[in-house]
């Protein structure tokens, strides 16, 4: 039935920062967990029996089977209550649900990716999912944070700060707020950690326009700012991939929270995205 | 498509044999408000209705909506879905239940919707516009398909034309109460229908109206409107194409909880409300905009959002009117 969850069990459950938790689940049912397919950008609906449900991108690589992956920042009632479960705890599930990235489209290009705060959730399924695949030519990912505190997945990301050339992997960083880490970051690894905001890491970056797709998540106040920097480097609109947020209540098209647009052209950010090229942005008023 | 005859004198029997089939819910007068209810025998139905405040989607989508129970941990399908016919619906409000089928029928269906739909009848009615009515300029004043019987009106009785399956059924079960139709009934219906074509006040024009409110995002008309709106809702309430809705868990007792889903407004502040804050649609000028660019969306397979029943207008406390607010944008523009 459409509306009704799934049984999940958590498997673990991880403090990434103050607010953010990292919980991995699995379906209790077997069948059901050989059979969850997803992209990268898709989310599921969460539903704390009793409590109500939420919408949340999963952060895990569907190349990686057996579980999958949310990142919950606590931010609301559902959020606070999700924080407080524990390892094998039962939560439902239902979804994927949105149209996700076009991993097979990209195959062979660049993928800048471009993350601010706690955009970087589904951008780490991207990441993943390129890394893992080895399919692409080379992958950015700038990631803006308010601190070096607040960076999200910070061992995966340091560690490709460090090591990520091996793997095709540029990694640069832009915290807002100074601190003893992030300052200790800076020396060791100037210029690609500095003190700004994420458009500050296109700063003497060119891309090969013909064969570079940029993937933009973060806060709606981001992303204007960071299509402006792509545009400015020659990027089709149409290679520039945003995943958005909204009010999505039902994740299937039918609650209307999530309806963007003017009488020329209604989307549903939960069906018809949570992925947007610029293009759609164009002509979608409201869209970002 | 079949056209019969119900005379007046078989109206009764007709009526009670559609008990068969459901509870009968017809237009019934409460003070000055027509309402869809429950009804025993014809004389209880308001033949003269113009429109009812809440309009038939309320049977398919109700304002409190039961979708799962939890027991003992476990979400359980509410089931009890009784078979419903609903007499005397009109042609504005067949179109608009078609509207919400496309939505609510579109993979994936909701299944409430679905199990509702499938368990009810629809008969249809002919009526006379008011100075709210604006059917006929958006094409819903006459219904094609969507219902199962259509009622139009003769001096003596009933020009039928059967729209389904079940219609037919119901009339082949009742088959001793219909007539063929006569050329004085055929007559009859024409001028019944022109009299009526030519009795609506309201006229909206909807040449490009689509392309024309997007042009105008920034009209000033927006901008007055955004103040005499209450922001009450009550447009999204009435509408019979405004689907919106909520949900939220409640608990019952200590061991069982609800998954309840309700109506939701896009004039309210929370709906554009994402957690940590930000507000997609933050003020009355958003809202009230967003309103006027959802109905008027036109959707190719559906027509437009908007089926010009006039209950936004006659509902409104601050007295705006639809057509009035469109022509102004339009207006504003040249």
């Amino acid at each position: 039935m459409t509306f009704q969850t799934h049984d999940a069990r958590i498997l673990e459950v991880k403090e990434l920062t103050s607010r953010e938790k990292l919980f991995t689940l699995r379906f209790v049912d077997p069948e059901l967990n050989r059979s969850f397919k997803y992209k990268p950008g898709q989310f599921v609906i969460v539903d704390i029996r009793g409590f109500g449900e939420f919408p949340i991108s999963l952060c895990s690589t569907p190349t990686r089977e057996g579980y999958f992956q949310l990142c919950v920042r606590r931010v609301g009632r559902m959020t606070k209550y999700m924080h407080k479960l524990k390892e094998g705890d039962i939560v439902g599930i239902r979804g994927p649900y949105g149209n996700g990235f076009p991993m097979e489209k990209m195959e062979g290009s660049t993928l800048v990716l471009v993350a601010g705060g706690l955009g970087m959730a589904p951008l780490r399924s991207v990441l993943w999912y390129a890394l893992d695949t080895g399919k692409y030519e080379k992958i950015y990912l700038f990631y803006g944070t308010k601190a070096y505190e607040d960076i999200l997945f910070r061992d995966e990301v340091i560690h490709l700060l460090k090591h990520g050339e091996d793997m095709n992997c540029h990694v640069k960083l832009a915290y807002e707020v100074e601190s003893p880490s992030c300052i200790y970051l800076e020396k060791g690894y100037s210029p690609r950690v500095c003190k700004g905001v994420v458009t500050d890491l296109f700063r003497g970056e060119t891309f090969d326009v013909e064969n570079t797709y940029a993937l933009i998540c973060g806060p709606p106040v981001m992303y204007k700012y960071v299509i402006k920097e792509l545009l400015d480097r020659k990027l089709s609109p149409g290679r520039i991939y945003m995943t958005l947020e909204r009010r999505m209540r039902c994740g299937v098209g039918k609650c209307g929270h999530c309806i963007v647009g003017t009488s020329t052209s209604i989307k549903y950010v939960c069906k018809d995205g949570p992925v947007f090229t610029y293009w759609d942005a164009l002509s979608t008023r409201g869209l970002i | 498509m079949r056209y019969v005859k119900l005379p007046q004198e078989n109206f009764e029997e007709f009526f009670n044999s559609l008990k068969n089939w459901g509870k009968v819910y017809a237009p019934v007068k409460k003070g000055n408000i027509y309402s869809f209810q429950h009804v025993e025998k014809p004389s209880e139905i308001a033949f003269d209705y113009t429109r009812t405040m809440l309009p038939p989607k309320k049977f398919f989508v109700r304002p409190k909506d039961e979708m799962l129970r939890l027991k003992g941990g476990k979400w359980e399908e509410i089931d009890g879905v009784e078979p419903v016919v609903l007499f005397g619906v009109h042609s504005c409000d067949i179109h608009g239940l078609e509207i919400l089928d496309k939505v609510y029928l579109n993979e994936p269906v909701d299944p409430y919707y679905k199990k509702r739909r499938e368990n009810s009848i629809i008969i249809g009615m002919s009526c006379m516009p008011d100075e709210y009515c604006f059917c006929k300029s958006l094409g819903t004043d006459f219904a094609m398909h969507g219902f199962d019987l259509f009622l139009h009106e003769l001096p003596d009785g009933w020009l039928v034309r059967v729209g389904s399956v079940k219609g037919h059924e119901i009339a082949w079960e009742n088959e001793e109460l219909f007539e063929e139709l006569t050329e004085e009934d055929m007559r009859n219906f024409r001028e019944f229908e022109e009299k009526r074509a030519n009795s609506f006040k309201k006229h909206l024009n909807k040449e490009g109206l689509e392309d024309m409110l997007d042009l105008a995002f920034n009209s000033p008309v927006w901008k007055k409107y955004e103040k005499i709106c209450l922001g009450c809702g009550n447009c999204n309430m009435v509408c019979p194409t405004c689907r919106c809705y909520e949900v939220c868990d409640l608990w019952m007792n200590a061991y069982e909880a609800v998954r309840v889903r309700r109506y939701d407004s896009c004039f309210m502040e929370t709906h554009g409300l994402v957690a940590g804050g930000h507000n997609f649609r933050p003020t009355r000028l958003d809202r009230f905009r967003h309103r006027y660019y959802c109905k008027s969306y036109f959707d190719p397979s559906a027509g437009f959002n908007c089926v010009g029943c006039g209950r936004c207008d006659e509902f409104c406390p601050a007295k705006i009117e639809h057509v009035k607010v469109l022509d102004e944008v339009r207006e504003g523009l040249q």
